[in-house]
């Protein structure tokens, strides 16, 4: 079970590179798509994603996802620090915010801390009774610019 | 041509977008590309020894699928925030039995602009959407908030 005293846990800083075939292979995936081809240009080709108004290959929306899977062990580990049971846990919410944008070649460094620890739901009600982790992450670029902010939830199932 | 702050109202609608039927195969590929190895999504041996019958579809291929639909109607560039609840499973199609597990598998997302504002000197519409399967069962729930030029 999550361990209360995790709230207020700031997880270590992780930087990687935002790789141009991580973005297609993305893209291919939210689109169900087999081939580039079918994708939108503008995630593997830089002058369509010029032509677009980027300043480079953008990556799609929900695409800050990989940095906390792709880092630190990904969610394994995430779940392992926090003391939660991997075969209890769903997640139930995710939030975006884009401050800016994020392109093929850079650096991104994420920054994610536990902000709450709670538990919801009525006791008597069996598998209704869950306790919430809520994760804020912050992604900075190299040029120290504040790009995105992710806020998680995920239930625990008592 | 894109979508202008003028052209935008209150109750104007994101064309419906679908997506799927989706099989274990879509959901390797987004753990692949996304990093999210849970084996609730790929395990049916895991599955299983949770009580449940099959594999199921990561929440956040769901809200991916989402950001298509968004995409769809305006420019990525224009996001300010992207904001989904998970409501429900969302279980493959079978190779087996195809035909019955067809529409559980394939997903409609559907939205409309709920608020057009004007914000920190940009125009801004806040739009609801929602994704069901074909059986009518909501996947997720939320909204996004796009700049209008």
């Amino acid at each position: 079970m999550v361990d209360k005293e995790k709230e207020g846990f700031e997880f270590p800083k992780y930087t990687m590179k935002v790789e141009k075939a991580k973005i297609i292979e993305f893209a291919l995936a939210v689109s169900l798509r087999q081939k580039k081809e079918d994708i939108n240009p503008i995630y593997y080709d830089e002058e369509a994603a010029k032509k677009a108004g980027y300043k480079g290959i953008p990556v799609p929306p929900t695409f800050m996802t990989s940095f906390f899977f792709w880092t630190g062990g990904g969610l394994a580990e995430i779940v392992s620090v926090l003391g939660m049971d991997i075969s209890k846990v769903l997640h139930s919410e995710e939030e975006y915010e884009y401050l800016g944008q994020i392109y093929a070649g850079d650096i991104i460094t994420r920054e994610m801390k536990v902000t709450q620890i709670y538990q919801r739901g009525k006791k008597q009600r069996a598998g209704m009774f869950v306790n919430v982790v809520v994760l804020e992450t912050i992604v900075t670029n190299q040029q120290g610019e504040t790009v995105g902010k992710v806020r998680s939830l995920m239930m625990e199932r008592q | 041509m894109p979508l202008t702050y003028n052209e935008m109202s209150v109750g104007n609608t994101l064309p419906p977008y679908t997506a799927g039927p989706m099989t274990r195969t879509h959901f390797v590929r987004y753990a692949g590309a996304a990093g999210d190895f849970n084996p609730l999504h790929h395990d049916e041996t895991f599955v299983r020894a949770i009580g449940l019958d099959s594999v199921i579809a990561h929440g956040m291929l769901i809200m991916g699928i989402a950001g298509e639909a968004v995409c769809s109607w305006i420019d990525g560039k224009n996001l300010r925030k992207l904001s989904t609840r998970f409501l429900s499973m969302t279980k493959p199609q079978d190779w087996h039995n195809p035909e019955n597990t067809k529409s559980r598998a394939t997903i409609v997302v559907t939205g409309k602009i709920v608020k057009i504002y004007q914000e920190n000197g940009e125009k801004l519409m806040k739009c609801d959407i929602i994704a069901k399967d074909l059986l009518g069962s909501r996947k997720l729930d939320g909204f996004f908030i796009a700049a209008l030029p």
